[in-house]
């Protein structure tokens, strides 16, 4: 009868092609392999903020009601903390995991031929998922979430001629409001969702093409003895390891340390002393605060943006200086400038935090 | 009370007791399902002539000497020094009433530790047959150990028929109604289903150091014959945890129950959030394990090894200040407060003060309590009363806790703990506060002056 039932979907489905794919596709096993997990568990966080995020749906109002509704889901709702916590603690592991999977694919020379596109891809797929995150900040429209939205809608609105229009765009007028809420509700749940999935399912279509690329030490070894395990069902399982300590990660910090609600926003009152974006913007807003610092005026505004720009744009276009495993020289560059990008991040992250005033 | 008051900053004195506890936890039942394991192992290597075990299996017991021996010893030193420190009134009940059961402990723990050395240093060197006795005899003694420790500590939740003489000064003649209390026996099979959990997560780190290329057989079959040791627990723990909810007072269980309904407001609701990351921990080890340690046997490494010792860090950290925040309000249930008020104690110190019955407080003012300004009386009220679960900045503020109160909205507090009437929601967390009127007005003065900085308070001396 089993077979039956499998004979009778495989011949819809075409399920034999599924099965002969798993069972073929080999991941390589090399002592670098622990860094084959972060793409995964950016995955699964991914996962887990959607489903929570469906739940929290099915309560949150956005326009005048947002901060009611969201103290009724964290006070009232059965459980409601819970799914708030998970959901914007897993926003958060999940653009941690995808900073530590750009990373090592960077060092383990993943990002070249023919795997641009996946470089490419993933780049967007971050970018996109801290519009997720900026966005998603708002949406209680608490105290903190409002300034710190207002300083963040700051930054855009210094670009020359564009600037402006992006801001007002994306606060549905001078100030955020009602409208502002209703705005970023929509990019939230429906604008972004709709870009991020497709590109995240182009993403993973060519992780399958081009499997799993290896680092230039492992490559370095013939190849009777490089050493690979089977992806169904060992490297699967052991995914499947991994979510489950993630889950429980991910319990452990929504239980432990869960997600405040602050008082409603209150545009009248000034604003605390130390409004500050969420931990994976400091990087960049620190650049632009330095160079606002250095040259006074438009022109450190400009130049800071530009600066920034630059090395995100240089980040993308790697692939072209170090195209394939010739390495020499320019791949030597390329990995001094992975240090110096990672070495830029966390100076300018740990700064900007030692800049907030006192008291946070 | 009638001792000097003990401060950590930040963390608060329950922590130092809490990473104290979660560490010698870990290592004490290991201490005890790891010599049923040892001996276990070793009796199934001469049965079925795996020689090639008794090398993986020497070491395995040098790691065990080493730790249960030095650090699993050390942790339960400094437990006790951690709990006379923070609530040496508590500790004194328990050394009261329970002298002689943890004098037989040590009895066990002694012939524990001294089988132990024995066990690992005549390996080759006696006869199997009297290697393999070490071992049983080993394990006898480790239980034992396990079998006292168990009684104390759940007379603690539910001290039973104990409670009905409890202050007659008859309290150690009702020693076994204490000990053999109704959470005793599950919470014994729980334990005992642990320890042999621990056996398995604390021997797979050990195998995982094994070389899968070259050894690939003896690592596959000490690997999973380690993942073994999770099945009793995975199976039977939700029956004796069942068992042992069942025997926790129905006040206390309507603590979790206040914690489901009014966890949102997310001060008070600890014992939730903990049954919470215990059910999910100890629901996902089992199958953590088998799919990155029975599964690819050859390929589990160290750090495979450590993220299911992380997973066991977290289900008994959980599982243990479970079974702390349950007795909330108390250290004993029924007897005595988790700051160290007695009970009975209550009416006399709201009539007669609560530092004139803090003779160290007194002492150092020369023997006149009236020597204190308010400011200090207040400050001594919080550290006798408030300061085993609460820290000024860190750990369950208190200039958080009553940020944004005013000085009336404070005293109102003060006054619903002090009532404590049956319909007060503290009743389920706090206890009460006890003293006089203008002791309690004096506490009021010193936390209005943490919280909104009040510049009188602020000069008084």
């Amino acid at each position: 009868m089993p077979e039956n039932l499998y004979n009778w979907f495989d011949q819809r489905l075409g399920l034999g092609a599924l099965k002969e794919m798993a069972e073929h596709k080999q991941v390589p096993n090399h002592k670098l392999s622990h860094w084959y997990y972060w793409g995964g568990l950016s995955l699964f966080f991914f996962s887990v903020m959607c489903a929570s995020g469906v739940l929290l749906l099915m309560y949150y109002t956005p326009g005048e009601g947002a901060y009611e509704s969201v103290r009724n889901i964290t006070t009232h709702v059965k459980f409601g903390w819970l799914i708030r916590s998970i959901h914007s603690w897993s926003a958060n592991l999940m653009i941690f995991s995808a900073f530590v999977h750009m990373f090592s694919t960077f060092f383990m020379k993943a990002y070249r031929a023919p795997r641009e596109f996946l470089w490419w891809s993933g780049i967007g797929l971050l970018s996109l998922g801290m519009i997720f995150g900026f966005s998603g900040y708002l949406l209680p429209m608490d105290e903190l979430a409002y300034f710190a939205t207002k300083v963040g809608l700051a930054i855009p609105s210094t670009m020359p001629v564009v600037g402006p229009i992006i801001s007002d765009l994306a606060r549905g007028g001078s100030e955020i409001g009602a409208i502002t809420v209703s705005r970023f509700f929509a990019l939230h749940v429906a604008i972004l969702p709709a870009v991020f999935i497709p590109l995240l399912g182009f993403h993973l279509y060519l992780v399958q093409k081009h499997g799993m690329s290896i680092p230039p030490s492992e490559q370095a070894k013939p190849e009777s003895k490089r050493k690979t395990i089977p992806f169904f069902p060992n490297f699967a399982l052991k995914d499947l390891a991994v979510w489950l300590i993630a889950l429980n990660v991910l319990a452990l910090l929504a239980c432990i340390f869960p997600w405040d609600l602050g008082p409603a926003a209150d545009s009248l009152k000034s604003a605390p002393q130390d409004i500050h974006p969420e931990w994976y913007f400091m990087s960049s807003f620190q650049i632009l605060k330095a160079f606002g610092n250095w040259f006074p005026g438009a022109l450190g505004e400009f130049l800071g943006l530009g600066v920034f720009n630059l090395g995100v744009f240089l980040w993308a276009l790697v692939p072209f200086f170090d195209p394939d495993t010739r390495g020499g020289a320019w791949a030597r560059r390329v990995t001094w400038y992975g240090y110096f990008v990672v070495l830029v991040v966390i100076v300018t992250t740990i700064w900007a935090y030692l800049a907030l005033p006192s008291g946070t | 009370m009638n001792y000097p008051f003990l401060d950590i900053p930040f963390f608060g004195s329950g922590w130092m007791i809490g990473i104290n506890a979660i560490i010698h936890v870990l290592i004490s039942h290991f201490a005890v399902g790891g010599g049923i394991f040892l001996v276990f192992a070793e009796a199934k290597a001469l049965r079925e002539g795996r020689r090639d075990w008794f090398p993986r299996l020497k070491a395995l017991s040098k790691f065990f000497l080493v730790l249960t021996g030095v650090f699993g010893a050390m942790g339960g030193v400094g437990i006790w020094f951690s709990i006379g420190l923070a609530n040496p009134e508590g500790t004194s009940v328990l050394i009261h009433n329970f002298v002689f059961g943890w004098a037989i402990e040590w009895v066990f723990f002694l012939v524990e530790l001294s089988l132990a050395a024995a066990y690992y240093y005549t390996w080759n060197r006696v006869s199997d047959k009297d290697h393999l006795r070490l071992g049983y005899a080993y394990a006898i003694a480790s239980i034992g150990t396990l079998v006292i420790i168990n009684g104390i500590l759940t007379f603690k939740l539910t001290p039973g028929e104990w409670l009905a003489h409890a202050g007659s000064g008859q309290e150690p003649m009702y020693f076994f109604q204490a000990f053999f209390n109704p959470g005793y026996w599950p919470a014994l099979g729980v334990r005992v289903l642990g320890c042999l959990a621990l056996a398995g997560v604390w021997s797979l780190l050990v195998f995982s150091r094994i070389d899968g290329e070259t050894e690939g057989a003896v690592k596959t079959s000490m690997v999973r014959w380690a993942t073994k040791w999770f099945l009793p627990g995975f199976f039977l723990m939700p029956v004796f945890a069942f068992w042992f909810y069942s025997t926790i007072p129905l006040d206390h269980r309507a603590l979790l129950e206040l914690g489901i309904a009014s966890i949102g407001q997310g001060l008070f609701t600890h014992v939730t959030r903990m049954a919470l990351i215990f059910i999910l921990s100890m629901a996902t080890i089992s199958a953590v394990v088998y799919l990155i340690a029975w599964y690819a046997p050859r390929n589990f490494g160290f750090g495979n090894a450590l993220l299911v010792m992380f997973l066991a860090a977290m289900a008994v950290g959980s599982g243990e200040s479970l079974r702390e925040y349950l007795r909330k309000p108390f250290i004993v249930n029924g007897y005595i407060y988790s700051n160290g008020t007695r009970v009975k104690e209550v009416a006399k110190r709201n009539e007669e003060g609560y530092l004139k019955n803090s003779m160290w407080v007194v002492k150092g003012f020369g023997n006149d309590a009236n020597a204190l300004s308010k400011y200090e009386v207040g400050k001594r009220m919080f550290q006798g009363q408030c300061m085993t679960c609460h820290t000024v900045d860190g750990y369950r503020s208190m200039r958080k806790l009553l940020k944004g109160r005013d000085n009336k909205s404070i005293a109102s507090v003060l006054e619903v703990l002090h009532e404590y009437k049956p319909d007060s929601p503290y009743r389920k967390y706090m206890p009460p506060l006890v003293g006089r009127p203008e002791e309690i007005d004096a506490l009021r003065f010193y936390l209005n002056h943490m919280v909104n900085g009040d510049p009188v308070a602020a000069k008084a001396p």
